[in-house]
């Protein structure tokens, strides 16, 4: 079948000059042995991509360039995308839709306006902000949601937003989230169907931990030049700058931090403190390439177009890649956890010392692996044990945080935990040892 | 201190150094990866590109973005309708019928002022024949979905010794597709591996003897014995074990249980962490430091029993080089400079630190000694930057070698082999090679399923069964045979510039054998 046919079914499609898509017309043509029954080829699946399907994409930093030129080429031409960054010249090694006269410019504005300019027809809708900042109504706009984010957080936040979206009555509320991720040469990507698959929070315990230095070691004993650098930016900045807030982006506070790291090193005979070591510690820079983000986005879209047309089976559910030695890439599927607090609502259950203060406890949820909640706020179905905002509750509840927790809670009891940053809520079953 | 890597501790900490320059900011991430070394032989590479197809043009944006010195792209044909459909690096239907090398290459250059690039509108088949000193000038040549004849010319043509460039060999049918890298032998120094160098507690050098030697542990501030360095406590921990063993370090499990209950009742006080850690990195001790096996067996390579001369690759020299000094006692790799961070005082932790790095620079100086014998006394013919970072990463040398392009598919039990072995991966390569074959027959023509199964059975043998496996890949190909969606381009064109970036920059590890790659159950795999 020649695209021609199509062009002149799509009204919309002034844009599509004959052969257009020969290329990909060929998988919407004519199924695969991989293709599910259901596939219809032909001219209503090309509709559904080019002229129904809207697709939203979060972040366009190094995976969101690649993720909206391949979507624009693949033929979807309702795009949306969000990011809340200006550019910076270190992202020009791979953020390709970005140039030298673009630094200090929103990221989504000028990924959009240079994605319509490159491939015609295509519209993408920039916003430069949150997507916090979005209600409910806006995310159920979307078929598909692409996730190219550096932030756990915003991970979470748009992981939670989703399964809570999914209203059993209507299928058209279960929107895919697909996640991808890079670091060096290394990266993911995943296929989320909230409620129905793995969500994001069920995995929180594959990432790595991040490196950190006991303020003991920074306070007395540094041996590493990153230790000169955390006692500069930990302890200094504040005693010397007191309110002052850091600014890791500006590089005359880089270079402050870098001189006083650089002196201390110095008092105790330790070598390494750089410049570029300063940067990399106080921001805590991962490396990042173009090759992986383009390997990474690519599976991305490509799980985009197989769900939003059917025309092959889409990756169940998990794609691992590591490219140092050689190419090393594993493919799994990622079991739900029944106790995940966004989509398994199975409470947790800890055990915990009877001596435990809540301030204990506290310190617990924001490094256990599989929970990470900073700034929890704790309560009982009868009591708010411990409540970060509004600063009079706050205050009102501080006295608990030395109180031991099995003074509050009894044997089995359950504790509720929530965190402003986070749209969801998890229990804890309670069991002291 | 001469080692440029550890800058004496005067200059690094009294002058301080301004913001980087704008070429530094820009390239940080990546730099942080392989280093300016890396940029270094990115930025002296000229790669050639055949074709100007959307893959390969995925390919060189993913190497003008990190900053390889020069490209060109050699193709002679027009911007089709098709072309303007999928290629990121056209104008959409604005560029039909212009020359699409030239096309490609202008917008390609958009993304870095620092990169030069061409376009050479010859033929592919002409220069391969008629030029090929030219194609041999580049340091690496990618092809994508060339015909199977002028890739066999190519390959021979690139075979021909071993200064020749590699070759990698891309190919894509809709989700499907393969690439491949044709060279000799691929030496690296900078692998990046996990291997962890023997900080030698076994066998301790003379200082580090010395030092733990003065240290009495038992009447020591108990402040200072609760920050005394994992290494410091093991050394003594092993010599006293070894006065109670007659001289063996532990050997069993149960003995190297017992060392490490040993090295806990060292403890002045039970809470003592820097002996928690000593337990933990006790099992070090017990692994008596030698060469590697994956070293030791780079000496046997033919280049070192040839004679060597300041024109031999100074790879070999230090190699040479290393071998003569594993030969003297103490029978082990120069040491490493690196000390990892351990709980310690400032004071036993930089002391410690100290004391390896002249030892290390004592043994980087023997090291040398033994290059000059190699070299029959003739001295700066290795760069010292290059001896460093030989000396710095001798654990994790390697060297890998390379096939011909096409190797496999000429030895059919060994196809058979990886057939059976992984019968979805083999099948995904045998099925592309199949659709190359096919098209050399019957150009400009789609092969059905059954027709690639002929032709893969030409290629693997009669008698061998295909697995089932072959009919689901080989049925996708024929679903798309001449497709080139744009997902399998970028993904492809991420792939093979990480694998092109590792053979320039010799860091990291490239494949050997095809890499093969499915994105409808989205995996990738190594046949071969
Ligand atoms: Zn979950």
């Amino acid at each position: 079948m020649s695209s021609h046919e199509s062009t002149e079914q799509n009204g919309s499609a002034s844009h599509d000059w004959p052969d257009r898509y020969h290329h990909i017309d060929q998988v919407l043509d004519k199924p695969g042995p991989r293709t599910d029954p259901g596939f219809a080829p032909g001219a209503e699946v090309k509709t559904f991509l080019r002229d129904t399907c809207k697709i939203l994409v979060i972040g366009a930093g190094g995976l969101g360039c690649e993720i909206l030129a391949n979507l624009a080429l693949t033929g979807f031409k309702d795009i949306h995308v969000i990011d809340m960054d200006t550019i910076d010249i270190s992202n020009l090694n791979r953020q390709f839709l970005f140039r030298p006269k673009d630094v200090g410019n929103p990221k989504a504005i000028v990924a959009a306006d240079y994605i319509m300019k490159r491939v015609p027809g295509v519209v993408v809708t920039p916003y430069y902000g949150k997507i916090q900042d979005k209600d409910d109504d806006y995310y159920l706009q979307f078929n598909l949601v692409i996730c190219g984010l550096d932030s756990v957080e915003a991970r979470r936040w748009i992981n939670a937003t989703l399964v809570n979206l999914v209203d059993p009555e209507n299928p058209e509320s279960l929107k895919p989230l697909i996640d991808g991720g890079t670091e060096g040469f290394k990266g993911q990507s995943r296929v989320i169907l909230p409620t129905v698959t793995s969500c994001y929070e069920c995995s929180l315990d594959m990432l790595n931990k991040p490196t950190a230095f006991p303020i003991c070691t920074i306070a007395n004993t540094p041996r590493l030049p990153e230790h000169c650098i955390e006692w500069a930016s930990v302890l200094e900045w504040p005693k010397v700058h007191g309110e002052k807030k850091m600014d890791t982006d500006d590089p005359e506070h880089i270079g402050w931090l870098y001189s006083v790291a650089a002196a201390r090193a110095k008092e105790f005979k330790i070598e390494g403190v750089t410049w570029s070591l300063t940067q990399g510690v106080v921001k805590n820079i991962i490396p990042a390439i173009a090759s992986t983000n383009a390997i990474i986005a690519a599976s991305c879209c490509n799980e985009a177009f197989k769900i939003a047309t059917s025309s092959a089976a889409y990756l169940n559910n998990y794609f691992m890649l590591i490219g140092t030695d050689g190419v090393y890439s594993f493919t799994f599927e990622h079991e739900r956890r029944p106790e995940c607090p966004v989509c398994g609502g199975e409470s947790v259950d800890i055990s915990i010392s009877r001596e435990w203060t809540v301030e204990r406890l506290i310190e617990m949820l924001v490094e256990k692996q599989d929970i990470q909640i900073k700034k929890p706020s704790l309560s009982t179905p009868d009591k708010q044990i411990y409540l970060q905002a509004p600063p009079q509750l706050e205050a009102a509840t501080r006295p608990n945080l030395e109180k031991k927790v099995s003074d509050l809670v009894p044997e089995g009891g359950e504790i509720t935990i929530t965190a402003s940053s986070l749209p969801f809520s998890l229990s804890l079953k309670i069991q002291y040892r | 201190m001469h080692d440029s890597e550890s800058q004496d501790i005067e200059t690094a900490t009294t002058v301080l150094e301004s913001q980087p320059d704008s070429k530094t900011r820009r390239y940080d991430r990546q730099l942080r990866l392989w280093a300016a070394s890396g940029q270094r032989a990115l930025e002296n590479s000229r790669v050639l590109l055949l074709s100007g197809s959307a893959t390969s043009a995925s390919i060189l944006k993913n190497l003008v973005l990190p900053g390889i010195g020069h490209f060109t792209i050699l193709d002679d044909s027009l911007v089709t309708p098709r072309d303007a459909g999928n290629n990121f690096f056209l104008e959409g239907d604005s560029s039909i019928g212009k020359p699409r090398a030239e096309e490609v290459v202008r917008l390609l250059l958009e993304l870095n002022d620092q990169v030069e690039g061409k376009a050479d509108l010859r033929n592919v088949k002409n220069v391969v024949e008629e030029d090929p000193e030219y194609i041999k000038s580049f340091t690496l040549v990618i092809a994508h979905n060339l015909d199977l004849e002028l890739l066999r010319k190519l390959s021979n043509l690139l075979w021909g010794s071993e200064t020749d460039p590699a070759l990698m060999v891309v190919s894509s049918a809709g989700f499907m597709a393969e690439f491949s890298i044709q060279f000799y032998e691929h030496c690296v120094m900078e692998s990046h591996s996990d291997a962890v160098p023997s900080l030698r507690m076994d066998k301790p050098f003379s200082s580090l003897l010395e030092y733990t030697d003065g240290l009495d542990f038992q009447s020591m501030d108990p402040t200072d014995h609760s920050h005394l360095p994992y290494v410091v406590i093991l050394v003594r921990a092993l010599q006293t074990w070894k006065q109670s063993h007659d001289g063996s370090p532990p050997k069993s499990y149960a003995e190297k249980q017992e060392f490490k209950q040993h090295v806990l009742d060292m403890r002045l006080k039970l809470d003592e962490e820097n002996f928690e850690e000593a337990e933990a990195q006790a099992y070090r001790c017990a692994i008596a430091t030698t060469v590697p096996s994956e070293i030791s067996s780079l000496f046997s390579h033919p280049a070192l029993s040839a004679p060597l001369t300041p024109t031999s690759p100074p790879f070999f020299l230090l190699l040479a080089a290393l071998k003569k000094f594993t030969e003297q006692p103490p029978h082990v790799l120069p040491l490493t400079s690196t000390l990892p961070d351990m709980r310690a005082d400032t004071k036993n932790y930089i002391h410690l630190q100290k004391l390896y790095k002249k030892q290390a620079d004592d043994e980087k100086t023997a090291f040398k000694g033994y290059l000059k014998e190699v070299l029959g006394g003739e001295e700066g013919v290795v760069e010292d930057a290059m001896v460093d970072t030989f000396v710095k990463n001798v654990h994790q040398l390697k060297i890998l070698k390379g096939k011909k392009w096409g190797a496999l598919d000429k030895e059919k039990t060994l196809l058979a082999q990886e057939l059976s072995n992984a019968p979805n991966h083999a099948s995904t390569h045998l099925a592309m090679s199949a659709l190359l074959h096919y098209h050399a027959q019957s150009p400009d023509t789609d092969p059905t399923l059954e027709q690639l199964r002929t032709v893969a059975h030409s290629l693997v043998g009669q008698d061998v069964q295909l697995p089932e496996e072959f009919d689901v890949v080989a049925g996708e190909i024929a679903r798309t045979p001449t497709a080139e969606l744009p997902n399998t381009a970028a993904f492809l064109g991420g792939m093979v510039a990480q694998e092109a970036i590792k053979m320039i920059t010799k860091q990291y590890v490239p494949i050997t054998g095809y890499c093969v790659i499915d994105l409808v159950e989205t995996s990738t795999a190594i046949v071969g």
